[in-house]
């Protein structure tokens, strides 16, 4: 009985003006999005192989200068344009894309200057997640809204049911059915999209963007499932298609626009953080005590001679000041990252948001990217003073007065700059990708059955006449 | 007769669910925007207030002029609750330095103190509205001809002897009274929040701004109900006339503002900012080298010393204790490097020009390809009357660099460069021999610089050999034993009150497409009507 209703059912959406019109605007905003990649790819990767040939010259000067100037510069080291940002670019150009670091510390992170054109409103990239979190949300209302209210104008929904189709069975062809038709478009779309990609950009397809692929339309499955059941909720709560239709764009509305919107106040409102002033004012607090407590003369400067005792008094002074330092940054980073977490784990309450989360994950980048580079580059940060640590040691002219920001009392014989540890950065594995999305998965996947459980209960009691 | 069939579609439609659920729908959405706008103003006017502050004393609280480095701190748009434009995106200070010209404003943006809100977005007013009057326009206008012909009321009132454009007459002067109880109704809660809002206050010119964008609302209003008029006409059904116009909506109002920006920023290149900052360091590198050998040239020796010594960036610099002949040598070094600073601040904004301006034209090309759309029409006109534009800001810009050379030549008027002034306080008359300040320093017991470190270099602990320096103190030894310099007459950035009708030139034109684009609309709808099959 479920297949008659459901080919029913997916044969009527099919050959509906509504999917026609909407695989016509989905391939060609699939379309118009991956040329728009293609074309400013070439000029974001320039770009960047510039910034990073600067930083490898610049790494390379310090290493023949001497090993301490090599530990002790401060670095920024700037993430690359991702390569499958056309499925996802989880707005990476607003979010923070650079870390700054020495050997004796990761310091902290920023947005680049020149990341995003500042005089450009902030807008949305015509990326797959764009498509999926927009244009599938609303086709999947589209196709549900009018599924049970129009089918009662027109007076077939008392005739259906004259006949011995269970009202649950009834419901769920309708349902599976728009999703279905809905996720046919998108993988059309994704489709065409890897197609112009392959081609004209000359990206392989490998097993890894495969995965990822599959990962995106699992989480854009979940998106268009909550969506047909809010649609159908709308259908059956509403007495005409008219009120279900506006009732189905509110709801649209609320999801894809308002909810995702108030995030920045929600933010500030909800789990607001000290401000950057404040812990400045801290950071030179600690610094002012520390230095009133430290012994006379640990000031005094002499490069020319690196046994002068005083160097070893301001070694530990800065060794001092870098880890008070580090201690009032490392929380302040964490309330950083704990308001952004509550406000997406907040925005979750919109199945358009739970779905730009997991897309992310699946894409590997945005926020969760910058976690991963985060942490990586800590651990880094670790071998790259071991590295410094170790040349430092193996030289007899050394005071070894550790000293994090000066060049006066630790080695100052060149290195090789080949010798140095690098910092590549590394593919998220499928664990450190799935552990962000699974509380939206959860809560995507209860949406889903909660409201098309509450369409079923008022389908149930539905007057179908 | 047109207002007869006017007055029934707009008792009509008043009578409908879709008219209660659209005006609850403005009911919750206007006051969301309006509040979460007042409040991210509010915000922005305390971190004026607390940058301000700081600014004005760190202005104050100066000893030498070289250190005066004004900072401009600019006040939130108090419209930009209604159309925050670009200014949550651009910062609001701006400092006056001399080797450098203000390029980029400076400050927290909308994220304020954490980076990664900068990737959430908010809407405004505007943005919201025109979601909201662009669907409401088309759900009451979709129908409009199709319904009443699946009625058969249509035909009905075609057998009388009612002329087709009196009817399309009617049936849009009822839609558009439908709407503007709506769009009043909005706007007025706008301004009741912002009314009983203690935290906004607005100037008459300001009022007359929102009274433009209500025009200018009214306009985008009516584009979307043409559109929905023309759809209805060309339809057979009023479902099929429902889907093309909400697909309209979709594609006008999401699609191609986004993908105007996508597209200008893909193909409408942009140099490199962080080539721009490695010529400009190169540039910076050019300068300390020229100054090098200017001073060299001038028999100036190498290298700074002092008895007190501030540096800060921008040539900032103090200095105390120094002997008459430190001090003079500082002086030349002065004579020589800030001029030179000043030329290379001209090099420097060459480059920096080219970079604002690759920036501009993409934000512009995005801007021109959006009005592809009556939406993307409607949030630059809006953006422009609330002075949160690319134009707006690049007005402010520019005020700053012409204030900037005001402060310069202010400063040029004092001859201040080769004045001891430029980097200490004290006075000329005041200044002591090397051999006199060491005798004072240690209290007798070395007569002359020469004796004192030849002493010096014998001994093994030179933090106990330097601490006989300090035995004595001399007045004119710190900063502590001058006052601030007294900058009543130095200028003032002037605060340029918004006027109501200025800088508003291109949105006369935009104004004048919207217009364009709804006779046009008109136009294809009254033509489609004629050929109408009421039947």
């Amino acid at each position: 009985m479920l297949k008659t209703v459901f080919k029913r059912e997916i044969l009527h959406n099919l050959y509906s003006l509504r999917f026609l019109l909407s695989l016509a605007l989905v391939l060609g905003v699939f379309a118009a999005g991956s040329f728009s990649f293609i074309g400013g790819r070439a000029v974001a990767l320039e770009k960047y192989r510039q910034t990073m040939a600067a930083f490898t010259e610049g790494m390379k000067k310090d290493a023949a200068a001497n090993a301490t100037t090599l530990a002790v510069t401060l670095r920024t080291l700037v993430l690359r344009p991702r390569d499958n940002a056309f499925m996802d670019d989880a707005k990476e150009k607003y979010l923070p894309n650079a870390v700054t670091f020495s050997a004796w510390n990761v310091f902290g992170f920023e947005n680049r200057s020149g990341s995003a054109n500042p005089f450009l409103k902030k807008f949305d990239e015509l990326n797959w997640s764009f498509i999926a979190a927009l244009i599938a949300s609303f086709v999947a209302l589209l196709f549900t809204f009018d599924a049970v209210s129009g089918e009662k104008e027109s007076r077939t929904l008392a005739l259906a049911l004259s006949n011995p189709v269970p009202r649950g069975t009834l419901l769920f062809a309708k349902y599976l059915s728009a999703v279905l038709s809905v996720m046919a478009l998108l993988l059309a779309g994704v489709l065409l999209s890897l197609l112009i990609i392959l081609v004209l950009d000359g990206t392989s397809l490998s097993p890894a963007l495969a995965v990822e692929a599959a990962g995106f339309m699992a989480a854009a499955t979940l998106l268009v499932s909550a969506m047909a059941a809010f649609g159908l909720l709308a259908s059956v709560v509403a007495p005409n298609s008219n009120v279900s239709l506006l009732l189905a764009l509110s709801f649209w509305l609320a999801f894809a626009v308002i909810i995702p919107n108030s995030s920045l106040a929600a933010a500030k409102t909800l789990f607001p953080i000290e401000s950057s002033e404040s812990v400045q004012k801290r950071i030179d607090a600690a610094f002012a005590d520390l230095n009133k407590s430290a012994p006379p003369g640990s000031w005094m400067q002499n490069s020319s001679n690196p046994f002068l005792p005083q160097h070893k008094l301001r070694a530990d002074l800065h060794m001092k000041r870098l880890r008070a330092e580090k201690a009032i940054r490392d929380d302040y980073d964490q309330a950083m990252f704990r308001q952004f977490e509550r406000t997406r784990l907040l925005t979750a309450l919109s199945p358009v948001s739970q779905f730009e989360y997991m897309a992310e994950a699946a894409a590997g980048g945005g926020y969760v990217r910058f976690r991963k580079a985060w942490s990586d580059l800590h651990a880094y940060q670790g071998r790259f003073l071991d590295f410094f640590l170790t040349l430092d040691a193996a030289d007899k002219d050394s005071p070894h007065w550790l000293n994090p920001r000066e060049n006066v009392s630790t080695t100052r014989k060149p290195t090789a700059f080949e010798k140095a540890p690098r910092f590549e950065e590394a593919r998220m594995s499928f664990a450190e990708r799935a552990a962000p999305a699974l509380k939206f998965l959860i809560i995507g996947v209860f949406y889903s059955c909660a409201v098309f459980l509450l369409t079923f209960v008022l389908f149930v009691r539905y007057d179908v006449r | 007769m047109v207002l007869e069939i006017a007055r029934k579609d707009f008792l009509t439609n008043l009578l409908s669910a879709r008219f209660v659920i659209g005006f609850l729908l403005c009911l919750v959405l206007i006051p969301f925007s309006v509040l979460i706008s007042v409040s991210q103003y509010r915000d922005r006017a305390d971190q004026y207030r607390l940058d301000r502050e700081a600014a004005d004393r760190a202005a104050t609280e100066v000893r030498v002029y070289s250190k005066v480095r004004p900072e401009i701190v600019l006040p939130p748009e108090p419209l930009s609750i209604f159309s925050k434009g670009i200014s949550d995106q651009v910062g609001s200070r701006v400092k006056i330095r001399l080797g450098d010209k203000p390029m980029l404003a400076a400050g927290k943006t909308a994220a304020g103190d954490n980076p990664f809100l900068a990737s959430f977005f908010s809407v405004d007013f505007a943005d919201i509205a025109a979601i909201i009057f662009s669907l409401l326009a088309l759900i009451f206008s979709y129908d409009a001809l199709t319904r009443e012909r699946e009625d058969g009321t249509l035909r009905l009132q075609m057998s009388n002897s009612l002329g087709r454009s009196t009817y399309l007459a009617g049936k849009i002067l009822g839609v558009l009274l439908t709407l503007l109880p709506v769009l009043v109704f909005s706007f007025l809660l706008c301004v009741v929040f912002i009314l009983l809002s203690r935290d906004v206050s607005f100037t008459a010119a300001e009022w007359g701004r929102i009274a433009l964008l209500f025009g200018a609302s009214l306009l985008y209003l009516a584009v979307f109900v043409f559109i929905g008029l023309f759809v209805s006409s060309r339809s057979k059904t009023s479902v099929t006339s429902l889907v093309l116009c909400l697909f309209l909506w979709v594609l006008f109002v999401f699609l191609v503002p986004n993908a105007a920006a996508n597209f200008a920023e893909s193909f409408v290149r942009t140099d490199s900012r962080d080539n721009l900052d490695r010529v400009l360091s190169s540039l910076d590198e050019e300068f300390e080298e020229k100054t090098g050998q200017a001073q060299k040239a001038a028999g100036l020796p190498e290298g700074r010393g002092g008895w007190w010594m501030s540096w800060s960036d921008d040539g900032g610099l103090e200095i105390y204790g120094n002997s008459g002949a430190d001090f003079d040598i500082d002086r030349r070094r002065s004579e020589i490097s800030e001029p030179l600073r000043l030329q290379y601040a001209d090099k420097r904004w060459a480059l920096e020009q080219a970079y604002l301006a690759s920036l501009a034209r993409q934000a512009r090309a995005a801007e021109r390809l959006s009005f592809v759309s009556p939406a993307g029409v409607f949030r630059t006109i809006a953006s422009a009357l609330c002075a949160t534009d690319l134009g707006a800001h690049e007005n402010t810009l520019d005020r700053t660099r012409r204030y900037r050379e005001t402060f310069v030549r202010w400063l040029e008027g004092k001859s201040i460069f080769s004045s001891f002034r430029w980097f200490t306080p004290t006075p000329p008359e005041s200044f002591r021999t090397g051999d006199q300040l060491i005798e004072l320093r240690t209290g007798g017991e070395f007569k002359t610089e020469r004796e004192y470190w030849d002493w010096h270099a014998r001994q093994k602990d030179k933090w106990a050999a330097w601490q006989k320096m300090g035995k004595v103190k001399v007045k004119g030894d710190e900063s502590g034993d001058f006052p601030y310099l007294d900058l009543a007459d130095m200028p003032r950035f002037p605060a340029v009150p918004l006027r109501l009708f200025s800088g508003l030139r291109e949105s006369v034109l935009e104004a004048g497409l919207l217009l364009v684009e709804i006779v046009f609309l008109f136009g294809l709808g009254y033509a489609a009507f004629l050929r109408f099959d009421v039947r």
